[in-house]
């Protein structure tokens, strides 16, 4: 399937009866080299890393559901690379860095818009941190300014900069910050996997893992078995549920994020701003609808939807940072499940004691932004068996070591802590 | 030498008035906490009406009245209002002096229901919470300690730092009341 | 999502602080391995289905409870006090 204005232009006028599928809808084979258990972004991407930087194509993408259903579809499509500690910092800069030029690479628009973003400070201590936040983001090489609050004011004139308990001192304004078009890129993943001889397959759960004297073999499905050299679990939401499988247990606890969207308006939000009183944030899409959110429920949860008191503080959150919101109806809200790992950071591993089997899980709340690089270096690790040099610390074993936490909130490394 | 003067939590901020619902501070006096040690809640009460003729209360409740009240105040925990407690009462409980510690307020009228009812998450309505009845619950993000003291009157109280949200918070719930019955 | 205090009653989730899986309630031997120490704080079984956490009811009386609870469907099943739970296995 490919687009054209032509053909956008033919098939509108002669009632879009003419489209054709994206990707195959492929029928799983008794054997691959390689089978992904899951078809979120983290997946797809995974699965298209490996076919075009490492030629490998003979590789399953198992869905349970259908793509683009999981988180990768229910996301508040944040794109950002403004981490802190070594380990976070290159990982997110070289992800946003296959943003920059995924639409090129994948002949695909996923509406990447670079519009700036916009975290604020209300304290002048938390201006030193943002300070210093700010300087590691350019010593990473990405870019980072640090506004006061009359440059604040320039960008954002309709806050409520008096506000008694969260009064705006400043941001720090990270420009190549921005947002992306979540489906979009589960689709454009997909088709270009596909069309290099990945079989993507839908309504096929995983339902065992099958390992003989410590070498994985293949898994069972709904479907039936099916033998692999090499098997990728990428399921966040339910990584837990998959490494029991293969009789694992992770440092994951599963956690409820709740997102919001308005009814359409007219463009007022151009940025992506984020505010200090529970984790607020808010941007608007290109439909019109303000997308914001704020805080996990704080409870494990698979329930995909949330409770009301996190919502009133969510909304409470909003109209102190800009009354003006208080006019938007809600159109709709949707919980996500968010791998929780104790220090807030994610994990592209091999599974120690279990030949051929590897995991990317624990995305916490930031995976979607991830979906370029977690594909790359996930890829680059079952094709090579060496960690990518961007993705060296996300290792499983950080916590039992304690070598190479990377806590990047500072509150410790503690499950209800994050 | 600087002279310092005691001031009550709420000075300068209470009472207020509005919708037929007054606010105004309650002057505690005493406040102890008693923690019944191990398997002598039974013993602190009969010490305690020996001592100062109070009652010791069942969770989720209260006895006596202003000017000397036994309030239920968590899990293993009383709060005397009032009297001074006698010293025998330490072979019974942990005993600390709260004094000065507490803002302590007391909302009258017939809508005061209404009003906390856009505070705090209990069903306060008299069929549910009668005179008597008290519990440990939140108002807005507070940590407070609500009893119905008579059958239009609560008395909350809240840490003594938090006096000017506690009083911010009701305020402005009163007025919203007000303002609906108004309407 | 409502919870039953075994001491005040019914109330409001947001009474209450959540603090992780009940875990807390078999703390291994201080000289115990890293291993087993890397297990007890970091590794959870994490289940979509009847899960057994513990929380603390901050907003409220202060009691430690132990609640049984499903995380798909968030109906709360049943609360004991943590005192009373590690008594029982003591």
């Amino acid at each position: 399937m490919r687009f054209s204005g032509l053909k956008v232009l033919a098939e509108g006028l002669t009632g879009n009866k003419g489209w054709g599928a994206h990707w195959r809808d492929a029928q799983p084979k008794p054997e691959y080299d390689m089978v992904i258990i899951g078809g979120g972004g983290h997946g797809l991407s995974t699965a298209y890393y490996l076919a075009k930087n490492h030629g490998m194509t003979n590789i399953a993408v198992l869905e349970k559901g259908y793509l683009g259903g999981g988180n990768v579809g229910r996301n508040t499509t944040i794109v950002r690379a403004n981490y802190f500690l070594q380990g976070n910092s290159e990982f997110y800069s070289h992800s946003l860095k296959l943003w920059e030029g995924l639409e090129e690479d994948l002949n695909y628009n996923v509406m990447h818009s670079q519009r700036g973003l916009i975290n604020l400070f209300h304290s002048d201590g938390q201006r030193d941190a943002f300070a210093r936040r700010g300087n590691m983001m350019i010593n990473q090489g990405d870019d980072a300014v640090l506004l006061d609050r009359e440059g604040v004011r320039k960008h954002l004139p309709y806050l409520d900069f008096d506000q008694v308990r969260f009064p705006i001192y400043g941001g720090l304004l990270h420009p190549r910050g921005g947002t992306a078009r979540h489906d979009a890129v589960a689709w454009g993943y997909a088709r270009g996997a596909s069309d290099r001889g990945v079989d993507l397959v839908q309504n096929c759960e995983v339902t065992g893992i099958d390992i003989e004297g410590g070498v994985v073999k293949g898994v069972q499905t709904s479907r039936g078995p099916i033998r692999a050299k090499k098997v990728a679990i990428i399921v966040a939401g339910r990584s837990g549920q998959v490494a029991a499988m293969a009789g694992r247990r992770l440092p994951i606890e599963s956690h409820v994020l709740q997102a919001f969207v308005t009814e359409g308006v007219k463009p007022v939000i151009d940025h992506v701003i984020s505010f200090g009183m529970g984790h607020f944030y808010i941007s608007q899409s290109d439909k019109g609808g303000l997308v914001f959110g704020g805080d996990l429920d704080f409870y494990a949860s698979y329930a995909q939807r949330g409770n009301l008191p996190m919502k009133e503080h969510v909304m409470e959150a909003g109209m102190t940072l800009m009354p003006m919101i208080g006019k938007a109806k809600v159109l709709r809200s949707w919980g996500g499940i968010m791998d929780m790992t104790p220090d807030g950071s994610p994990i592209i591993d091999k599974m120690e004691g279990i030949d051929g089997l590897y995991i990317d899980c624990g995305w916490n709340y930031g995976g979607f932004k991830a979906v370029p690089a977690s594909g790359w270096c996930m890829a680059h690790l079952m094709a090579t068996d060496q960690h990518h040099e961007v993705a060296a610390k996300y290792r499983l074993d950080r916590f039992r070591t304690g070598v190479g936490i990377m806590d990047e909130e500072g509150t410790g490394s503690q499950h209800n802590l994050h | 030498m600087a002279e310092l003067s005691a001031k009550t939590p709420c000075a300068g901020l209470l009472p207020v008035s509005a919708g037929g619902v007054t606010l105004s501070e309650v002057d505690a006096g005493v406040l102890t906490s008693l923690s019944p040690r191990r398997g002598r809640a039974e013993a602190l009460g009969k010490a305690l009406d020996a001592s100062v003729g109070a009652k010791l209360p069942e969770v989720n409740r209260a006895t006596g009245e202003a000017g000397s009240r036994v309030i239920w105040f968590g899990q293993g925990q009383y709060l005397l209002m009032g009297p001074d407690p006698a010293a025998a009462l330490g072979a019974e409980a942990a005993v600390t002096d709260q004094s000065d510690a507490w803002a302590v307020v007391r909302l009258d009228g017939v809508a005061a229901e209404d009003v906390l009812a856009r505070l705090v998450p209990l069903d306060l309505r008299a069929q549910s919470f009668a005179v008597g009845h008290t519990a440990r619950s939140m108002l807005g993000h507070m940590s407070v300690s609500i009893t119905r003291t008579d059958p239009d009157t609560f008395q909350i109280m809240a840490f003594r730092s938090m006096a000017k949200t506690l009083v911010h918070e009701i305020e402005t719930a009163m007025k919203g009341v007000a303002a609906r019955g108004a309407g | 999502m409502r919870i039953t205090c075994p001491v005040c009653g019914e109330r409001d989730r947001r009474e209450f602080y959540y603090v992780g899986d009940a875990v807390a309630l078999q703390r291994p031997d201080p000289d115990a391995s890293d291993v087993v120490w890397d297990d007890y704080v970091h590794n959870r079984d994490n289940p979509a289905g009847v899960t057994r956490d513990l929380w603390y009811h901050e907003g409220g009386c202060g009691a430690w409870i132990v609640v049984t609870r499903n995380t798909i469907t968030h109906e709360v099943l049943g609360t004991e006090l943590a005192s009373d739970v590690k008594e029982a296995s003591a």
